[in-house]
């Protein structure tokens, strides 16, 4: 009894959350006259003529490239440097400890529109302005600060003995950091991936403001083409939506399951 | 080193992404050998740009000129202000009429435009330039391309059906509307939810009540305030056609308010005139009409107006001459033209003829009728007078506050800057 | 304590990329904005040296009557995200893992919001929440509770509320998989064994799984609160830049955007520069302080 109405929650709490998502697939068939005649109305048959529009317009098929070259690299940079970051942080003891951590939290604590200006000044003395890897250094930086706090904390909260048989074979901090340590956290990785992925892979405010060859643009610039101050085309914006998040989907589907495998590698300990 | 692998992951996917930074230099369009490629910067869609500039280039055969269009809100102004003070900006670019144009004129990010170079200048009208001056040194920085006028746009089909026609008096429209009412149609669809949208409805419907351009030129000299009664009775017309707009007003957002327009639910939308260009393609089928609300003491109404942007020349940017020869066709009757056939909006360029039959109408009763749009005029502070008077009108209709307290904020804020 | 001491010095190597990157690319560029509190800006153009007269221009009436009711709504905001999303989150995270079929499914989908480009998200829910033609009110009416269906984010009343759901809605993933990834961590023999003592599965929870999940709940607070106090991008877009309805959605994320974005100010630069610092210096400074309590219960 009681588990079926847990299980009647967790599907009606899916439904919830589902059902945005589901409006936006649905008008992302519909013509855009059609959202304003009737905006939760349903596709009238299987019109593609948003996603066509979208494809084109929005150069999806230059941008899809740059996309995937920043946003990949400055993931894995990012969560590369904070991955060894964290370590120390969280297992080793050395002056200064709890000042670098602060120090690692701090950029989380202010709004990032406020640095836009001096980063401005900073990209361009560095001639990074209209280069893609500006924009993946940007990235990569501005996803350490969550980075490190949630790796810290993870591993801090692996068992202590671990460090000790480590040391006790002889390892040192980096073979104890690649082989015992980073394979009990790759649920925090993959954690730290998917919510650092997705906000980068949306923003267009930095590829804006850095880049100034059009053929360097990443693909939600290629969407705000559909949303104008008063020419907002939501049909194919939808349509372009849609085709941006379906990578989402593949690449949370894939970390998921990284996490589960971690999971059940936790069971088996 | 035992870091090398891990060294190695890092350094690899940087280096991927090498090779398309050291090419950006080669291949920036500015610099590509005989023609002088000219960057506009501005908002709106990109194809309408290439379609106007084409003729531009087909003129001027040694000038290419290369649009980008950026999204509005507020990246656009944060875009521009980056941009400008770089290296790598605009030659030319949309500039904010009014307040907002001031940070960059200030700045000195832009090149002030003499009538030696842009002879069209001298025959723009006084109230237009204005939106395009630096408050300090009085100066022109922008060709003004667009007027905005601000009016009610009705659905014909609904008119008709109804035996409703424009109406000549305050009282033909409330009659309208209580005939729609009664039929279960909307009257005007207008939400209160999104703030900026309600000083656009207060000045169509109030502007008559204090009397246009007279009243703001006394509030600026400071003979009168914006808690005179006039203004206060102008504003309270909101209140009072509270029962023709959609139920829980409040709630209902923009977007709302377009939809219930486009759908047929509503028959009447108070706003600007760049809903026509939505409109039209947008609410298929509905066949549209516009009128400005009668004064409701009798008389003619006023169709508020206000200068939507200019086009203003980069200080640094490396091709002056051609910049400013660019720049003196947009003051070009030949160029206004095209912007309002293509844009299907006013251009600011003087004596410019619409073409299209809708647009021709509301610019005749715009040259009878028009007024300076009192918000665009006062939008300045920090916080701007714009943001307090958006939120209190919106207190106003939640029934927090009265009209005359609505006033005394704008008051309030504008003394801290007038 | 067991932390390893051996070779100190290997610490900061470790550290060195990492700080190397955050502070040429995020410190730098922020705290250079910070340091531009203290000038007279003509737009993007520093001017002259201005001490503490931005500061002061912050403590004018017109900035109060502002900074202190977005203060409290970032403050309900924490709250609402502590008692709703974070404890669906811990609710999903425990159910899913004794779940054994639709796991994957179930987790999926209720991440999924996340992925949704801010963008759309303000239009979306206005429309679901609509009162003309949302189908929210409609059900609400449908079902006999007329009195329910309201202008949910029209009403000041409804509006903070409204978002906080909303929130939930867009990251209650992230709780959740923080707390699927450390219950995952929690050895089963622990639970067996208190079973076999006899303890019941509320009691396994509240002496066992609780106490060992608190490391994860200490990290989900701090990072709650963070997100709260700089939350920015939903509440623009559902209210927009000045926290309609009536600011009852107005927080210090949007009262720095007006601040530096929305006004004809030619001095936007420093006093919205030295807003940010009043906020940092809060911000971080209660960061601090909650975490120190935190680790100190723990």
């Amino acid at each position: 009894m009681k588990t079926l109405w847990i299980k009647l929650l967790l599907w009606g709490y899916a439904v919830f959350s589902m059902a945005p998502l589901l409006v936006m697939l649905l008008s992302s068939f519909r013509p855009t006259a059609d959202i304003f005649d009737d905006p939760l109305g349903l596709p009238t048959g299987p019109d593609l003529g948003n996603y066509a529009k979208a494809w084109t317009e929005a150069s999806f098929s230059t941008y899809v490239v740059n996309s995937l070259i920043v946003v990949v690299s400055a993931v894995l940079l990012g969560a590369a440097v904070s991955l060894l970051a964290a370590y120390p942080l969280g297992r080793r003891r050395f002056a200064g400890r709890g000042l670098f951590a602060a120090y690692f939290i701090s950029g989380m604590t202010l709004p990032a529109h406020l640095g836009v200006l001096p980063l401005f000044y900073l990209l361009e003395s560095l001639g990074l302005i209209d280069s893609l890897l500006g924009l993946i250094l940007v990235y990569a930086a501005g996803s350490i600060p969550f980075n490190v706090f949630v790796l810290t904390a993870f591993f801090r909260q692996l068992p202590y003995e671990l460090d000790e048989a480590a040391s006790l074979d002889g390892a040192g901090p980096l073979a104890t950091f690649w082989h015992v340590m980073l394979p009990l956290v790759r649920p925090a990785i993959a954690t730290v991936i998917v919510f650092q992925f997705v906000p980068l892979w949306n923003d267009f405010f930095y590829p804006l403001v850095l880049m100034r060859d059009e053929s360097k643009l990443t693909l939600p610039v290629g969407l705000t083409h559909f949303f104008g101050e008063f020419q907002n085309d939501w049909g194919t914006l939808f349509a372009g939506l849609v085709m941006t998040t379906i990578p989402l989907v593949v690449l949370f589907v894939l970390a998921t399951r990284q996490i589960v495998a971690g999971l059940t590698a936790g069971m088996n300990r | 080193m035992r870091l090398a692998p891990l060294a190695a992951v890092v350094l690899l996917s940087v280096a991927a992404c090498a090779p398309s930074s050291t090419s950006s230099s080669a291949l920036s369009p500015s610099q590509s050998q005989d023609k002088v490629t000219l960057s506009v910067w501005g908002w709106g869609p990109e194809e309408n740009f290439d379609k106007m500039f084409a003729a531009y280039e087909k003129l001027n055969p040694g000038i290419d000129v290369d649009a980008r269009s950026f999204t509005t809100a507020t990246e656009y102004d944060t875009i521009l202000a980056t941009g400008l003070a770089g290296d790598s900006g605009p030659d030319l670019a949309w500039l904010r009429a009014g307040p907002k144009l001031q940070p960059l004129v200030e700045a000195g990010r832009l090149l002030p435009l003499e009538a030696a170079d842009i002879p069209g200048l001298k025959d723009y009208d006084e109230g237009v330039l204005r939106s395009a001056k630096g408050d300090k040194d009085g100066k022109v920085y922008g060709v003004p391309f667009a007027v905005q006028t601000l009016q009610v746009i009705y659905n014909k089909k609904i008119f008709a059906d109804h035996g409703i026609s424009p109406p000549r008096t305050w009282a033909d429209m409330i009659a309208a509307a209580e005939k729609l009412k009664a039929k279960e149609i909307i009257p005007f669809a207008f939400g209160g939810k999104d703030d900026w949208m309600l000083p656009i409805v207060a000045g169509v419907f109030g502007t008559a009540n204090w009397g246009g351009d007279a009243f703001l030129d006394e509030v600026r000299a400071k003979t009168k305030k914006f808690t005179d009664p006039a203004f206060v009775e102008g504003i309270d017309q909101l209140n009072k056609l509270r029962p023709y707009f959609p139920d829980d007003m409040t709630g209902v957002s923009y977007t709302d308010a377009q939809i219930l327009f486009s759908s047929g639910k509503a028959a009447m939308f108070p706003g600007g005139l760049w809903e026509l260009n939505f409109f039209t393609e947008n609410a298929e089928g509905i066949e549209l009409g516009v009128f400005t609300p009668p004064a409701p003491k009798g008389g003619q109404g006023l169709m508020p107006g206000f200068t939507d942007g200019s086009y203003g020349v980069s200080a640094k940017t490396k091709y002056k001459a051609e910049a400013l020869k660019f720049a003196a066709w947009l003051a070009s009757k030949d160029y206004g033209q095209l912007y309002t056939d293509t844009l299907r909006v006013f251009s600011a360029v003087p004596g410019v003829t619409p073409t299209d039959p809708l647009l021709k109408e509301v610019s005749t009763t715009f040259d009878q009728q028009g007024a300076t749009y009192f918000m665009n005029e006062f939008a300045y502070g920090n916080p701007s007078s714009q943001t307090v008077f958006s939120k209190a009108l919106q207190e106003m209709l939640l029934g927090r506050i009265t009209a005359q307290q609505a006033a005394e904020r704008l008051d309030q804020s504008v003394a801290t800057w007038l | 304590m067991a932390l390893s001491t051996t070779r100190r010095g290997s610490s900061y190597l470790f550290l060195i990329p990492a700080f190397l990157l955050y502070s040429v690319f995020v410190i730098y560029p922020l705290f250079t904005g910070l340091s531009y509190s203290v000038f007279t800006w003509k737009g993007t153009l520093r001017d002259t040296f201005a001490g503490f007269a931005n500061y002061a221009a912050l403590l004018t009436e017109s900035f109060l009557d502002q900074l202190l009711p977005a203060l409290g709504h970032n403050f309900l905001l924490f709250a609402g995200t502590m008692l709703v999303q974070n404890t669906l989150g811990l609710a999903f995270a425990l159910a899913l893992s004794r779940a054994r079929r639709g796991k994957r499914l179930l987790q999926t989908m209720f991440a999924l919001p996340y992925l949704v480009n801010p963008l759309v998200i303000g239009y979306l829910w206005t429309l679901l929440l609509s009162p003309t033609f949302g189908p929210v009110n409609a059900l609400l009416s449908g079902a006999g509770m007329d009195g329910l269906a309201m202008p949910w984010l029209g009403d000041p009343a409804t509006a903070l509320p409204t978002v906080i759901v909303i929130m939930t809605w867009q990251w209650v993933g992230f709780p959740m998989l923080l707390f699927s990834a450390a219950l995952g961590g929690i050895p089963q023999e622990y639970a067996e064994a208190a079973r076999t003592d006899g303890a019941g599965s509320s009691q396994v929870f509240w002496r066992i799984t609780l106490p060992l999940l608190r490391p994860a709940m200490g990290t989900i607070t701090i990072l709650s609160f963070i997100g709260s106090m700089n939350t920015f991008a939903l509440v623009y877009a559902l209210g927009g830049s000045n926290g309609a309805p009536a600011g009852a959605t107005d927080v210090l994320g949007l009262l720095f955007y007006r601040a530096a974005f929305a006004s004809g100010d030619v001095n936007a630069m420093g006093t919205s520069s030295s807003l940010a610092v009043l906020m940092f210096t809060f911000i971080f400074g209660s960061t601090l302080l909650l975490q120190r309590v935190l680790r100190r219960k723990a």
